[in-house]
């Protein structure tokens, strides 16, 4: 009896010692080369009153290039119904640079983010607007679909979990779940439509701004201090090496232009 | 219970021993024997049954008995009736079988140990004779270690970026296009490759290939590509350190005591 | 009594260490053999990083696992999850059909296998930073095979959109098949759901569901998570109901309002889904509506699993090697036209193909798998039916960026100009020929309707028979697949041309060019030589001697009898 008794003890020892294999690791693999944002290592949201203010324009440097037309290969009548042209480079009058994101680097404490905000990107004749979108850590991106096609909302992250959901035709609003960590700028596709192209950045503070039209930004209610200014465009790249410092004085204004060359 | 007679047991022998043969060595153990050797192996039974049953007179009359008393008894009436059906009905549908039989190609037999040239060359820059050419990086294996492993790795990288297809990363004959190439890709982790051969002999199958086999070297099916026309010939020998190397087999040398 | 027990713990002990160390669900610790056996065997395609970038990696496609992002495309763990151990464990044992990835079955032990695992997760911090084990899919609620299943997931498969990449039955040849992309920006083309056995994580009914449920890590194929899914928090009534009002052109109010409710339940759901997602605390009502939600996303997984399981052959389609030739078969009169019925009845040789890596330009990845061949002939002529899958009807409007020549899907046939006689007569080189020449069909998607007869000595030594037109040629190009039928007399007048003629077995081999593979001149993917044969109309002597035979042996036994009988007479 005894010798089963013993065995059994030893069969559970055994089988702790299964489950306790377990496993570590080494190594940590190096950081990605891409050209991405840069973060503050934490961010403590405080009343952001009492601000200054920094605006510019952002500009292309060189001719103004001509715009490329994209083949629209299915779907047609719905995609090609308007001309698309590829948006990683638009220049507009005065070679006005949009799609710029312009960002505080070093920024450890201001606003919060306004949470009522609605944050959408749309597929309207297989084009996500806007081209370039920030959101917020733990909020909700909608993506809705205008057009009565199939898409494919693909977000290749790399920090974060990718995303890649079918958003079928009838589906006019298909909310993304909010994310943890600080990332990007992420390129957005659909795989349905190979030329849809967008980008996200997933931003701990508010200080960032997209160029328009114009090239303007603004970035307001910056607390009063010195900032290391940031920007990152598709085709003309960062300014991570060597951004720009700026002084912003309570209820001042400060104006920063840059002028971007294609990298 | 009665008593089995000496033709059902002799019977019962003969059929157990194929039925053993195919079924159990064949299937279950899965050794499959080929169809002559079971023949083989059936003929060498029979001929002991003959020898057994007839010995002695008394033992093979009693052999034959049961055949008699099935010709002729007439308590056998029914056995008789039965087989003078079934008898003629196998033989009419095995004879039907072997004549709507259709018609297979004719294997084709191969060489598998071609013979070389008496020269060695790669392009048409003669390299010597076959049987005294040798790697020109071996002796790095004792000279210099450090060379050597240099010589191996590119070796590897050439190996991965053109062979590997075919004779697989394991170096197997087991690429992802081997098997639909017919004769199948060398398999160099095969005892009996590389211990066969020696360097120079990998040296003219890389180099000339398929195409590069003489007359006799049926068939001409062979895939391998004319690798001169893609690789140097420092590649090649390196890629040939690299087979032995990975597979731990040592290639054939001639001229040295083992 | 007391060594029996210690023996009989060694024992037990020992066995269990024997056990774990083969089947054990978790990898061992990362060690130096781990590192050794990935750098001498694996390195050499995912690279000695474990960025995908080995020295093979440059010629393949689908390009080598980078193993530094955490994404495996074969899990058992739902969307967005890292793979288990086992996962792991089970690619590298049984490789992945349809690419480079070969099992490692033989070539690795288990419990090299098991360090080889352990190594591979070194390279992505997620696999240390997860503190909670991967979320398995659960097979439960399994819909067993049948036709009204496989009629639900037939429905699905166009109201999700499979349809977008994968075509309209399956074979891969969807609209957006060609300008997919991998989470590296790397081509990737989807799956041609008809050949199961190139599907890189097993073609079970359990395997396609848990690619549902999970999704194809890097790929664009996406997972069926809650919050994403068709109609998320509709039951399969509501959801067929709102997809027919979303499909009226115009929608009166009374619909508005119907779909704006459909909307309403779903943003519900949508939003549970996506808090629990967030890790948010939910109620039980909450948890009963989230729950039922998932249901039917499960149900319908099941059903578009069974529709997929339903669009490919039990197996893979034999090799026409050894005595499995290609037999034309005989019929009399017309021989049957492209779209006769008759083909039907006639089961096609599967020539498969691999790529023409000899001569440059090479094929090294190869998007054609095979070549259904079909055949009849009668007394004064042959026909053949050669079908094949093309994800592309690619048909020259396009050129190559190197050659400049337009890039167009085609295929060749080749035959030997004189068929060899004898088994150790040499055939021509399987490429094209060569000293000995080959007489080849020539057909091209940009003139569907003709094919050029060639003779060649080499693959670069091919002319153009100055004799043509004897062949009939129809062809046409649906759903991913082509279909070319061709006709031509068993006899010609051209010396160039390879004569037929029942019973002899011919060389027969192909060469075929996928246009969007960038196929063009010797890029192109083959077979070596092959059999083809008119097969004879089977004799008639096999009426006639059977009976004969069957005849003489009654004659024999009865004169067996007879003899017996006299010699026991005489006897008595």
């Amino acid at each position: 009896m005894k010798t089963y008794l013993l065995a059994s003890l030893t069969l559970l020892l055994a089988c702790c010692y299964v489950g306790i294999v377990g496993i570590t690791f080494a190594a940590d693999s190096d950081a990605g080369e891409m050209e991405m944002l840069i973060f503050p290592e934490s961010y403590k949201p405080t009343s952001g009153s009492n601000g200054g203010t920094i605006s510019g324009v952002v500009k292309f440097e060189g001719d103004k290039p001509e715009m490329k037309m994209l083949e629209i290969t299915k779907d047609v009548e719905v995609c090609g119904a308007t001309e698309k042209y590829d948006e990683a480079l638009v220049v507009g009058e005065n070679n006005a640079l949009k799609n710029t994101i312009v960002y505080l680097i070093d920024i450890t404490e201001g606003k919060d983010f306004d949470k009522a905000a609605k944050l959408e990107m749309d597929q309207k004749g297989c084009k996500f607007t806007p081209h370039v979108q920030i959101v917020p850590l733990d909020t909700r991106l909608t993506m809705l679909n205008s057009d009565r096609v199939n898409h494919n909302v693909h977000i290749f992250s790399t920090i974060n979990t990718p995303v890649n959901k079918q958003q079928t035709k009838n589906r006019r609003r298909m909310p993304l779940a909010g994310v943890k960590k600080a990332e990007g700028p992420v390129s957005v596709k659909c795989d349905i439509h190979g030329w849809m192209s967008a980008w996200i950045a997933y931003v701990p503070h508010p200080y960032f701004a997209v160029t328009n039209e114009k090239g303007e930004f603004t970035l307001e209610d910056v607390p009063a201090g010195t900032y290391k200014l940031g920007y990152w465009h598709e085709a003309c790249g960062t300014n991570n090496e060597s951004p720009v410092e700026v002084t912003v004085e309570a209820g001042g204004t400060v104006t920063q232009d840059f002028t971007l060359k294609l990298k | 219970m009665k008593k089995l007679s000496l033709f059902t047991i002799c019977l019962i022998i003969l059929i157990g021993s194929w039925v053993f043969l195919e079924f159990v060595v064949g299937g279950i153990i899965s050794v499959p024997i080929p169809n002559s050797v079971i023949a083989m192996y059936m003929g060498l039974i029979v001929i002991a049954i003959l020898v057994h049953i007839s010995v002695e007179d008394s033992q093979f009359r009693e052999f034959l008995r049961p055949i008699h008393e099935t010709l002729v008894d007439d308590r056998r009436r029914v056995h008789r009736r039965v087989l003078v059906v079934l008898i003629p009905l196998f033989l009419l549908g095995y004879t039907y079988s072997i004549i709507a039989q259709r018609a297979n190609p004719p294997g084709s037999p191969r060489d598998a140990h071609p013979s070389p040239p008496l020269e060695l060359t790669y392009k048409d820059e003669g390299i010597g004779t076959m049987q005294d050419v040798v790697n020109p990086f071996r002796h790095y294996e004792k000279d210099d270690p450090e060379a050597f492993k240099a010589h191996v790795e590119n070796g590897r990288r050439v190996y991965h970026q053109n062979c590997f297809y075919c004779h697989g990363d394991h170096l197997d004959g087991q690429g992802h296009f081997a098997p639909y190439l017919q004769p199948l890709p060398a398999n160099f982790q095969d005892p009996g490759i590389i211990p066969n051969f020696q360097e120079s002999f990998f040296f003219w199958r890389i180099a000339k290939g398929g195409p590069g086999l003489p007359a006799a070297g049926t068939p001409w099916d062979s895939a391998m590509p004319i690798w001169e026309d893609h690789l140097t010939k420092d590649e090649i020998w390196d890629v040939i350190l690299f087979l032995s190397e990975y597979t731990g087999y040592q290639f054939r040398t001639f001229g040295e005591a083992h | 009594m007391r060594i029996r027990t210690i023996a009989l713990l060694l024992t037990v002990f020992g066995m269990l260490v024997v056990f774990n160390s083969a089947y054990a669900q978790n990898a061992p610790e990362a060690s130096e053999k781990g590192k050794e056996v990935y750098e001498n065997s694996c390195a050499h395609c995912h690279g000695v990083e474990g960025r995908g970038d080995g020295s093979a990696a440059e010629n393949l496609l689908p390009k080598p696992r980078d193993f530094t992002r955490g994404l495996y495309k074969i899990r058992s763990t739902e969307a967005g999850q890292l793979p288990t151990d086992q996962d792991l464990f089970d690619i590298i044992t049984e490789g992945m059909p349809g690419s480079s990835m070969p099992g490692w079955e033989t070539a690795l032990t288990a419990n090299d296998r098991w360090e080889v695992v352990a190594y591979i997760k070194t390279f992505y911090d997620g696999f240390k930073e997860n503190e909670n084990p991967p979320k398995q899919i659960t097979l439960e609620g399994k819909i067993p095979y049948s036709e009204q299943s496989v009629e639900i997931g037939k429905e699905l498969y166009v109201e999700l959109g499979c349809v977008e990449c994968h075509g309209n039955v399956g074979r891969g040849d969807g609209t957006s098949a060609p300008t997919l992309t991998d989470s590296w920006g790397f081509q990737t083309w989807p799956a041609n759901l008809t050949q199961g056995w190139n599907y890189r994580g097993g073609f079970d009914t359990e395997d396609i569901f848990k690619r549902f449920i999970g999704g194809i890590a890097g790929s664009p194929m996406p997972a069926f998570e809650g919050d994403s899914f068709l109609n998320f928090g509709l039951t399969a009534e509501e959801s067929k109901r709102l997809i027919e009002l979303e499909n009226k052109d115009e929608m009166t109010e009374a619909e508005e309002e119907e779909s704006g409710q459909f909307y309403e339940k779903m943003d519900t759901a949508v939003d549970i889904a996506l808090s629990i997602k967030e890790g948010a605390e939910m109620s039980t009502t909450q948890m009963q509506t989230y729950n039922d939600a998932m249901k039917v996303v499960y149900e319908k997984s099941w059903h578009l699993a069974n529709y997929v399981k339903s669009l490919m052959p039990e197996e893979r389609p034999e090799p026409a090697i050894g005595n499995n030739v290609l037999r034309s078969q005989y019929v009399q009169g017309e021989l049957p036209a492209f779209d006769d019925a008759a083909w039907e009845t006639f089961e096609a040789r599967y020539f498969p193909l691999v790529g023409q890596v000899v001569i440059e330009p090479r094929q090294f990845n190869p998007t054609i798998d095979g070549v259904h061949v079909k055949s009849f002939y009668n007394d004064t002529e042959v026909v053949f039916l050669f079908v094949w899958d093309d994800r592309t009807h690619t048909t020259g409007d396009e050129t190559d960026e190197t050659t400049q020549k337009p890039l167009e899907d085609a295929l060749a046939v080749q035959f030997p100009v004189k068929v060899p006689q004898g088994p150790t007569a040499p055939k021509p080189y399987f490429l094209w020929g060569g000293r000995l020449p080959v007489y080849l069909w020539h057909w091209k998607a940009s003139t569907p309707d003709q094919v050029t007869e060639l003779t060649a000595k080499g693959i670069n030594n091919a002319e153009t028979q100055e004799a043509q037109g004897e062949l009939q040629v129809q062809s046409a190009y649906t759903d991913g697949q082509y279909k070319l039928w061709v006709k031509r007399t068993l006899k010609t007048d051209d010396k160039k041309d390879l004569q037929l003629e029942p019973g002899v077995f011919v060389p027969i081999a192909f060469s075929v060019w996928d246009g969007s593979n960038a196929d063009v001149d010797t890029k192109l993917t083959m077979t070596s030589w092959y059999t083809f044969t008119l097969e004879p109309v089977p004799s008639s002597r096999r009426f006639v001697y059977p009976p004969i035979i069957a005849i003489l042996s009654v004659g024999l036994l009865f004169g067996l009898r007879a003899f017996v009988q006299r010699r026991n007479t005489e006897d008595v």
